[in-house]
């Protein structure tokens, strides 16, 4: 079983990102009532940068959402200020400040609003050059981060939710076993830990009929490899299906895959069959292509 | 015990692809091992060395070094084409297409069309015609060259995603070849060519250009997904990547500005002439040794050596 942060509240999208530069709630409350009901267990509100506005925006948004919702909310933004501003707003449960990356300046900054507010973070694997290289690139920023965190501000591990980054199927597949190889050792690195992760990244750049099912195979992948939440696109039944144990068969199919197990295609249904192709391509047994569903 | 060197295990095979007709057709692809590595499985056909000539007169384009080996010829596409094969030992020609490109001359599409087949005409080796990277004029002008040419196998270059169905359709209407063109991404060059089979064209048709980056202008980016076509044809049995590839070579480093700079403008760059060849040369070998079956090259000398390099290594 995993959890779920619903993403669409995001300043990108055209409908949303209106609403939110003009204030107006209505859009915004619906989004999140749906949401709710939807079952995710956090509302993540992507403000982006938003500059001089962001801890206005902030202060605003928090109340408004919590006006209609109960669900804890992630303040995803790179705005110190307006994290601190939605840190102070945010009066039902435990926020999530998404994200802290492991960068001195982002790091001195946030680590104390989170002991002081006793939020839960995001723990982004982003360092000083960038993103990391490979699973040790991985494994060492985690350790950075956590240890400060524990021992300079006596941050719980289950406080933090470390963020192994996603990267899309069609650029950077050796990435993504990376990550996954990531995956097996958090525990031993920051025993406790909690996890997440922006699944959608994963189909960034295919067509949006086509993100669906490399989401929610990603999903089953990572799910395997202990994932604890993950970003998600509230309008996916499927995934919150997924993640919820619903569809153990496809799970299964997905896992022989990753086991290199014999499988006798002729016997899967056409759903299994995509979900073993889509697999073969994620794990990159085979070659990522527009067309990976069709050869 | 005796050192057992290790061996890479091969599950595919580059296709054959013919290009042109008659004596003179040449056949390229076929390897079933990495480049030059014939120690662990069949390289039928070495890589084959293109020659480029322009469909117009370049001397205002190029530089001395350039222009010096075909200074007699540089007004008259069909005897500088000669002058590559009978002189120079070019194995393929490519025509660049150049005087179509709407950004400078413009020349109509059948005017540049009858000047390619002069050139087919006037030489027996097989011919790449390469565009401009336009895609409503490319279009025009490689249909209008397809039918001119019918059946001569050219190869026509570049098919882009955003022209395959037009210039495809051509190709597959009066028997040429595609080169199937991609911005150094393999996923979209794989993309393409499902593309370009679901369209009807046979995969004994279709040639690969990843995009070629000249030394110092991202031949690293070139040379590695190439590197990473020819992994997946060869290891991992990707069929639709199982096509021989092209590098369009001497265009893009005769292009860059320190293959241009005189003696007098860069002096502690060397003699300009030798940087230029040294500069395709380098370009050449390294994405021969990335896996291209034909590289197109600009300079004689470079041509001379080039040939002679691949002969070493076979």
């Amino acid at each position: 079983m995993m959890y779920l942060i619903g993403e669409n509240l995001n300043i990108m999208s055209v409908t949303y990102g209106k609403a939110l530069k003009e204030k107006n709630a209505k859009p915004l409350q619906q989004l999140a009532i749906q949401q709710a009901e939807a079952g995710m267990d956090w509302i993540d509100l992507n403000i982006g940068p938003s500059g001089k506005i962001g801890e206005e925006l902030m202060a605003w948004l928090v109340p408004v959402v919590h006006e209609v919702v109960d669900l804890p909310l992630a303040l995803d933004t790179s705005n110190i200020k307006a994290i601190a501003a939605g840190l102070k707003a945010h009066k039902k449960c435990r926020p999530l400040i998404n994200s802290i990356m492991v960068r001195p300046e982002r790091m001195e900054a946030l680590l104390p609003l989170a002991k002081e507010y006793d939020a839960d973070f995001v723990a982004l694997l982003w360092g000083p050059e960038g993103m990391p290289r490979d699973e040790n690139e991985r494994g060492a920023l985690c350790s950075e981060l956590v240890y400060k965190a524990e021992s300079e501000f006596g941050i719980a591990p289950d406080r933090m939710y470390v963020d192994p980054i996603q990267t899309p199927v069609s650029v950077q597949q050796g990435q993504i076993m990376s990550c996954l190889e990531f995956m097996k050792m958090l525990q031993d690195i920051a025993p406790g830990c909690r996890s997440t992760i922006g699944l959608s990244n994963v189909s960034n750049g295919p067509p949006d009929h086509l993100r669906p099912i490399l989401n929610q195979v990603m999903l089953i992948i990572l799910k395997r490899h202990g994932l604890y939440s993950a970003i998600v696109d509230c309008f996916d039944k499927k995934l919150h299906d997924i993640a919820k144990d619903k569809h153990p068969e496809l799970e299964a199919v997905v896992h022989k895959v990753e086991d290199g197990e014999a499988i006798d295609e002729s016997k899967l249904s056409k759903e299994e069959l995509d979900y073993v192709k889509t697999a073969k391509v994620i794990l990159g047994h085979k070659l990522f292509s527009e067309s990976w569903l069709e050869v | 015990m005796a050192f057992q060197p290790s061996k890479q295990v091969y599950s595919g095979q580059i296709r054959e692809v013919t290009l042109g007709v008659g004596d003179k057709a040449v056949v390229i692809g076929g390897k079933a091992a990495y480049p030059f590595h014939s120690f662990e499985g069949s390289i039928p056909h070495p890589p084959k060395v293109a020659m480029e000539i322009w469909d117009k007169d370049p001397t205002e384009d190029w530089c001395a070094a350039a222009k010096e080996p075909f200074k007699d010829v540089l007004a008259d596409p069909a005897a500088w084409a000669k002058k590559c094969v009978s002189e120079f030992g070019a194995e393929i020609l490519v025509v660049q297409t150049k005087s179509a490109d709407p950004n400078a001359d413009n020349r109509p599409a059948d005017q540049v069309a009858e000047t390619v087949k002069k050139i087919v005409e006037a030489v027996d080796v097989p011919v790449v015609v390469w565009g401009v990277a336009n895609h409503e004029k490319d279009t025009e002008v490689m249909r209008a060259v397809a039918e001119k040419c019918t059946g001569k196998r050219l190869a026509l270059s570049p098919v882009e995603d955003g022209d395959y169905k037009q210039i495809g359709a051509a190709c597959l209407g009066y028997q040429h070849i595609v080169v199937s063109s991609s911005p150094i991404d393999v996923n979209l060059a794989k993309q393409l060519n499902i593309l370009l089979g679901n369209l009807g064209v046979n995969s004994k048709d279709i040639v690969i250009d990843p995009t070629t980056g000249g030394l110092g202008y991202g031949l690293e980016y070139s040379y590695s997904v190439m590197e990473r076509i020819v992994q997946a044809a060869l290891t991992q049995e990707d069929e639709k990547l199982q096509q021989p590839i092209i590098a369009n070579v001497g265009n893009e480093v005769w292009k860059s500005k320190e293959a241009n700079l005189s003696a007098e403008d860069a002096p502690q760059l060397g003699d300009p002439t030798q940087r230029a060849i040294l500069m395709e040369c380098i370009t050449a070998v390294d994405l021969l040794l990335a896996g291209a079956d034909v590289v197109t090259l600009r300079h004689p000398e470079s041509v001379k050596r080039i040939k002679g390099f691949i002969q070493k290594m076979m």
